[in-house]
């Protein structure tokens, strides 16, 4: 039977997306993920895994960032802790997405997609460590359900 | 990631293969700028074989395109996968980017 919960460490360096992305086939292979869910949630942890190792650090030493993903009753829950500095991403304001291309900034735009592809997410400083608690929900596989609204 | 470079009656070509993400974007904006700083006007990204972008994708494709817009030039896009452009919409790129269906799509257009 495939197992409901992967946890795993990830130094804070740029080559773990690599980790993470290997981390997360596996474990929406081994559940039945679609490509595509698979793609959006890699796309949600790799901006703020990036995010995190590019600005959450002061010092040169290396950090670890956790990340536990699960999967209960439709959705998947990823959790990411680190010990960097204190960072609450969903304060972040969202990019200004009706600009020209001359007034185009990319500043937000990681946090921006990850907040768009995640149905939630939920942050807490807790015990010195930043805690990303991100909420997706999943369809099932076959398009049992129909709208009985619209 | 693998990039291909190609030239097609004056047109650079950049296939991209693999993943384009934080730790693979700065090969890509080196090469991309490497071809501006050469004096290309014309370029087309094909995105066939691309698995993957994340916004620091997306910025280096910003950055290139603002960059040709200065010197008049023009940046094609083509051939995304679903997933791929679903991410230059929700950023908000899909208004302001060229994106096309096909390759024959993208030369015809210069």
């Amino acid at each position: 039977m495939a197992k409901n919960k992967v946890s795993f460490k990830l130094k804070s360096k740029l080559s773990e997306l690599d980790t993470l992305c290997q981390h997360l086939e596996r474990f929406g292979q081994s559940i039945g993920l679609s490509p595509k869910c698979i793609f959006e949630a890699n796309l949600a942890l790799d901006e703020l895994f990036t995010n995190i190792i590019t600005y959450g650090f002061n010092d040169k030493k290396e950090h670890t960032i956790e990340v536990t993903i699960s999967h209960q009753n439709n959705k998947l829950i990823f959790n990411i802790e680190d010990d960097g500095i204190p960072f609450n991403p969903t304060k972040v304001d969202t990019p200004d997405l009706e600009c020209t291309i001359e007034e185009c900034k990319i500043g937000g735009l990681g946090i921006h997609l990850a907040k768009n592809l995640m149905d939630e997410v939920c942050y807490q400083r807790c015990k010195k460590k930043n805690i990303l608690t991100l909420k997706k929900n999943i369809k099932e596989a076959e398009p049992a359900k129909k709208r009985m609204k619209g | 990631m693998e990039i291909i470079e190609e030239n097609q009656s004056g047109i650079n070509i950049f296939k991209l293969n693999g993943r384009l993400d934080s730790n693979t974007s700065q090969g890509f904006e080196k090469k991309i700028f490497q071809a501006i700083d050469d004096g290309s006007k014309s370029m087309i990204i094909d995105f066939k074989d691309l698995e993957y972008i994340s916004s620091a994708g997306l910025r280096v494709i910003l950055k290139a395109t603002k960059a040709l817009k200065r010197e008049e030039g023009k940046m094609m896009l083509c051939d995304m996968q679903d997933y791929v452009k679903e991410v230059f919409e929700i950023a908000g790129f899909d208004s302001f980017l060229r994106i096309v269906g096909t390759m024959d799509d993208a030369i015809q257009s210069f």
